[in-house]
């Protein structure tokens, strides 16, 4: 199928740029209409992802976060890309309540909320090369 | 984002205005914990109706707080969540260890 519209953005991983990130793909996603609980769905996991890949992917070094979104008549595909150090385990990194970073009260609740909020998620990850997030979410009621 | 603390018997009330994300978490963390460290109370409400975002960060948050306020024997309750976040509340399951005030 093809797109209707495509964007890419990269940011800095500081964490101000989460809320940049979640508004920026709701805004876009919001030229195909879509109702109020799907932005907000869209919203939370963008939210999700992009705080993974600042505190996970980069944890205290500064990189770039790049986040690409294409949108098609009834779906949105948002990719979430960093350069950071990866996942080892990705299947440990998605059982809820797994967090490498009990310290800062993660709840290890990032990919269950991906999961649960998106309609599909693939997670790809290279141990010192980063890790890729793509997911779906269609715009009807399904 | 803004909070503000209120006193209801035994609990500190707290009411979080805005968008609680891993941003602003942090800094919200260390408000209530110094404010719950201050005043002679034991139980904590927080607030959520002035709430218009929340990812898992605020789980997390919450969470910690309950551990904090049960250390001391105290109790926890979660006040007023927009449907938004409702919805992660839920998907968390932090309503079965948490007590929900509508």
């Amino acid at each position: 199928m093809q797109p209707l519209n495509k964007m890419r953005t990269e940011f800095l991983s500081k964490s101000s740029n989460e809320a940049f990130a979640r508004v920026v793909a709701a805004a876009f996603a919001a030229q195909q209409d879509p109702s109020i609980d799907i932005l907000a769905d869209i919203r939370t996991a963008v939210s999700e992802a992009v705080t993974n890949a600042i505190v996970h992917g980069y944890g205290d070094r500064e990189g770039i976060v790049v986040m690409e979104c294409t949108l098609y008549p009834d779906y949105i595909e948002i990719l979430v890309e960093d350069f950071g150090k990866g996942i080892e385990d990705i299947e440990k990194a998605k059982t809820p309540l797994f967090t490498t970073r009990p310290d800062l009260e993660r709840s290890g609740m990032g990919f269950t909320v991906m999961e649960t909020f998106m309609d599909e998620l693939e997670v790809a990850s290279n141990t010192g090369e980063g890790t890729k997030i793509r997911m779906k979410k269609f715009f009807g009621n399904r | 984002m803004d909070i503000k603390f209120l006193k209801e018997g035994n609990a500190l009330v707290v009411m979080i205005e805005g968008e609680i994300d891993h941003h602003t978490a942090n800094r919200v963390r260390e408000r209530i914990d110094s404010k719950f460290l201050m005043e002679p109370v034991k139980n904590m409400i927080i607030d959520l109706s002035r709430v218009t975002f929340m990812d898992s960060a605020g789980i997390g948050l919450i969470l910690g707080r309950m551990s904090r306020v049960s250390s001391v024997g105290g109790k926890m309750t979660v006040r007023k969540p927009k449907p938004e976040i409702s919805r992660i509340l839920k998907m968390s399951k932090i309503e079965s260890i948490i007590e929900m005030d509508a």
